[in-house]
């Protein structure tokens, strides 16, 4: 497969090559405002090159890769164009690492390779029947894909894994009048999911739809503020982005001078783990044959390390730490697999599932006489993210008072710097879960600004 | 290959089968600081069927739903269309899916490619996004990084219905962006640029100085003050309002969005009230030169002029074929796809407010306003239907019927029936901003589309940033 082109970049290129082949199985089913409307099947390959000539680095990719072979009348060219793009390129110093023993992980699941359409189709059923309700309309969305990859470079290093992965995901929309409420969830795996975890996803959204229901005021000023682990997005999003050795090296990361300092609350920990089971961002090896590993990002509160991939590396004259992603077209990047929070009062083990659904709130509600609980804030990702200053309007949140959650805030906004809040946690909560690759517990901090609009 | 995929529908014993094929080239440079981080050329092609199968799911009432299939490898076709039949069949859907006639057309378009950038080196796209980035970065000292990114692609289109329909299409895109960086200790301010084009190569030469504009403009950030919060009288510029009609009204007049859903179909009533007289919006996939233009969807329905709104009622939507089967209506050559990887849903073209009739000024806007903010760009924007948030790039204090200081961190949000209704005066000076990026909606981005808008003044409407006490 790769081998091929591989043998024929290095005759063409002084500096070696790495090469990652990819195809893609989907098969999605998607039931819209409450019916079955569709069922798509994609089937997709594609090569990926990077050679380095005379100190210079290039890429190239394609689709156009016969019978899943990038065989002589593709990789010809392929390697043209690679060549052509290192022309261009500044020189690194790039090395491709040697073979090294990849550690044992499962990524291939049959159950969920080998489930037919119907089967999809049940799961999709069941979880419609569970979550209809008198006015209100569901979607809901079933895909399973299965992958498999081979990466080699020239330094003679390889590594091929088949995976699976299966993602759900339910949105329950309610209009009533001018107010759009719309409460979604959903869960990804390597596998198919369980029913009780599709029991929790189904209890996650009727217990946020029937707190909801209800439209309080808005409170107003500086309060105790809990974020679900959902709502904790705009409190990650910087510190993943100052984590990233890109950014440390472009010199925009907050927290690219503090490695070794006390930033963060005493009891947060941080990690990016390749390696949990069953989840779809697992992997034995990244996109550029270095192994995967459990990467500590932050320790007690204190940087200890940012991720790169081999040209990051490179240039910041250190080790790739495993996170090269590199997808058909365009070269790798550094990217995070599974990112871990945990606290020092955890006594839930990662990854494992609540005897039973929690209730809102992660248990932080009781000392709380007048705060806010956000789940879903507006315009996550934009302006100026890795700076930490933040003001959003909320999507979902709900007012708490007296230890109980009252009702569904609307017209309010939430405002404060991630930096600063993750200082000083007032306590993480006993939630911790699964939102995409993420696991977290809900968090709840003092003094957090909230302007009623 | 016509042929060849006439040959292909011929196979199918579905209902109803289209295909498109696409073979895109594309290069694509990338500047990180004085670094020129990537400069890539890449070939990508695939194919799509979707299937339609009037009596599936089994028999009783009903029929099939859609059957989709999409690839990478040509050899696939046939195998790809017997699958697309397969699930087509596999999926029950009650009542069935009917589509709304369209005519069938033949047509071999090729749209202006205004200097072919298939022709041009990779080395030459270098220098010219070099040039734009040194314009940044030759700035001041105070831009510590910047980001320039130079991307084009011509794209072979096929398209054939069972219905006789038979596209071949050469569509050409450019698109560059430059962000720039400014920092002083630990403020950091952006500027950015982003140009947008259905058009080749010539298209995209002297535009520094816009690049110049940017970065100069962040520099001055680090000394803005940030707006102070509060609810203001403001005026939009033609960026930002025409990220504003896209983004907090254009998607709800998508009409897969109400179609099915009989709340959303009341709240979007054609012939409700959505703003005063002034407000006119449409969207025109037809309009000469756009990023969001193109002779036909991907249904192979013929594009449009669809008014929206017309003063300040609301009268149309956007359709694809099954949405305007289900409502009744004509369909709006409004189906589009990114790619071969993806079906076909409602989306927009080019979308507007129309500029006002009264023939008024900016300045007229401005004049009776004692205290507002003048909002101008956009870094970014989310709407959760009736909610909204927008960054704006940057933005000036009006005092007393005047443009005063720049501020920084202005946030626009609100409800948009509050907000829309509070569009009090339409200046007469409108613009298409030939922007790059794209609309993202399931899971497809980045689609080409283009806003327009003149200066548009909001009554009232609330800005975030510094929150007092």
């Amino acid at each position: 497969m790769i081998a091929r082109l591989l043998e024929l970049a290095q005759r063409g290129a002084d500096g070696g090559a790495d090469a990652l082949w990819r195809r893609v199985e989907r098969t999605t089913v998607a039931f819209e405002w409450g019916r079955l409307k569709a069922a798509a099947s994609t089937e997709e390959a594609g090569v990926n090159l990077r050679v380095r000539h005379r100190g210079r680095v290039g890429v190239a990719g394609t689709t156009a890769v016969g019978g899943g072979d990038a065989g002589a009348q593709h990789a010809a060219p392929l390697l043209e164009r690679a060549l052509a793009s290192a022309e261009l390129g500044e020189e690194v110093d790039l090395v491709f690492p040697p073979p090294a023993s990849l550690p044992p992980l499962t990524t291939f699941f049959a159950r969920a390779a080998d489930a037919s359409l119907d089967h999809l189709i049940e799961i999709g059923d069941s979880l419609l029947n569970r979550l209809a309700r008198e006015g209100c309309r569901v979607n809901v969305a079933i895909d399973r894909e299965t992958t498999a990859t081979r990466v080699a470079n020239t330094a003679g290093a390889a590594g091929e894994y088949r995976a699976t992965s299966v993602s759900v995901s339910a949105d329950v929309w309610r209009i009533a009048g001018d107010d759009v409420l719309v409460v979604s969830d959903g869960l990804d795996g390597g596998d198919l999911p369980s029913d009780d975890a599709l029991a929790t996803l189904v209890a996650s959204i009727n217990a946020r739809l029937d707190h909801a229901l209800r439209i309080v005021a808005p409170p107003d000023g500086a309060m105790p503020v809990i974020f679900t682990p959902a709502g904790l997005s705009a409190l990650m999003l910087p510190v993943t982005q100052a984590l990233s050795g890109k950014a440390v090296l472009q010199g925009i990361s907050p927290l690219g001078a503090k490695r070794g300092e006390q930033v963060f609350d005493a009891r947060l920990s941080l990690t990016d783990d390749a390696l949990r089971l069953g989840r779809p961002g697992s992997r034995p090896l990244d996109d550029e044959c270095a192994p995967s590993r459990t990467t500590c990002l932050v320790e007690r509160g204190v940087v200890h390390r940012f991720i790169y991939d081999l040209e990051t590396a490179a240039r910041a004259q250190t080790e790739s730490t495993g996170h090269g992603q590199r997808g058909i077209f365009g070269k790798p990047v550094p990217a995070y697999t599974n990112v871990i929070l945990t606290s020092d009062s955890d006594t839930q083990r990662v990854g494992a599932p609540h005897a039973a659904p929690l209730p809102l709130g992660g248990g932080l509600l009781d000392d709380i006489k007048d705060g806010l609980l956000v789940d879903e804030l507006i315009g996550v990702g934009q302006g100026n993210v890795i700076g930490g200053a933040f003001s959003h309007p909320v999507a979902l949140a709900y007012r708490i008072e007296r230890g109980e959650i009252t009702g569904r805030v609307k017209d309010a906004a939430v405002a404060g710097n991630a930096y600063e809040l993750w200082k000083r946690v007032a306590t993480f909560g006993a939630d911790a879960r699964w939102t995409g690759s993420r696991w977290a517990p809900s968090v709840l901090f003092e003094g957090v600004s909230v302007a009623r609009r | 290959m016509i042929d060849r995929l006439a040959a292909a529908l011929r196979r199918s014993r579905a209902d109803y089968v289209e295909i498109r094929v696409e073979r895109t080239w594309s290069t694509a440079v990338t500047f990180r600081g004085r670094r020129l981080e990537s400069a890539t050329a890449s070939e990508d092609q695939g194919g799509f069927v979707r299937a339609l199968h009037a009596g599936g799911g089994g028999g009783g009432g009903g029929g099939g739903g859609w059957g989709v299939a999409s690839f990478t490898s040509l050899d696939r076709l046939d195998a790809m269309v017997d699958r697309a039949g397969e699930l087509s069949r596999a999926v029950r859907v009650d009542p069935p899916i009917r589509l709304a006639d369209v005519a069938p057309h033949h047509a071999d378009v090729q749209l202006d490619l205004d200097g072919d950038v298939r022709g041009v080196s990779l080395a030459e796209k270098k220098r010219l996004l070099q040039a734009y980035n040194g314009a940044m970065l030759g700035v001041s000292d105070r831009i510590v990084d910047t980001l320039a990114v130079y991307r084009d692609e011509v794209s072979e289109y096929w398209y054939v219905n069972s219905q006789g329909t038979v596209l071949h299409e050469l569509r050409p895109e450019v698109t560059l962006s430059g962000t720039a960086v400014a920092r002083r200790d630990g403020t950091i301010e952006k500027g950015l640029e982003s140009i947008g084009l259905r058009r080749g190569w010539k298209s995209v030469q002297d535009k520094a100085a816009g690049f110049r504009e940017v970065a100069e403009r962040a520099v001055q950030l680090l000394d803005a003050p940030m707006v102070t919060g509060g609810t203001y009288p403001v005026i939009l510029d033609p960026e930002l309002a025409g990220v504003f009609i896209h983004e907090a009204f254009g998607h709800l007049s998508e009409a897969d969005f109400v179609y099915e859903n009989p709340q959303a179909r009341e709240m979007m009533t054609v012939g409700r009230r959505f703003g005063k007289p002034v407000l006119n919006v449409g969207d025109n996939g037809a309009a000469a030169g756009l990023r969001g233009t193109l002779p036909f969807d991907d249904e192979g329905t013929p594009t449009q002029d669809t008014t929206l709104i017309k003063d300040g009622i609301l009268v149309g939507r956007l359709h694809s074929r099954e949405t305007a089967a289900a409502m009744g209506e004509r369909p709006t050559g409004n189906a589009r796809a990114i790619s071969f990887r993806h079906a076909p849903i409602v989306r927009m073209t080019n979308t507007y407010i129309a500029g006002g009739r009264g023939g008024e000024t900016f300045e007229d806007l401005i004049r009776d306003v004692k205290l507002g903010v003048y909002a101008c760009g956009a870094f970014g924007g989310q709407t959760m239907l009736e909610n909204f948030s927008f960054t704006a790039a940057y933005g000036r204090m009006i005092r007393d019927g005047h443009v005063a200081e720049l501020v920084k961190d202005v946030v626009l949000a609100g409800n948009l029936f509050q907000t829309l209704d509070r569009i009090d005066h339409i200046a007469a000076d409108f613009r298409w901003n030939q922007m790059g990026g794209g609309c993202g909606k399931g899971g497809q981005y980045p689609l080409p589309v283009t806003e327009g808008a003149p200066h548009v003044r909001i009554e009232e409407a609330l800005i975030g940033g510094d929150v007092p006490g």
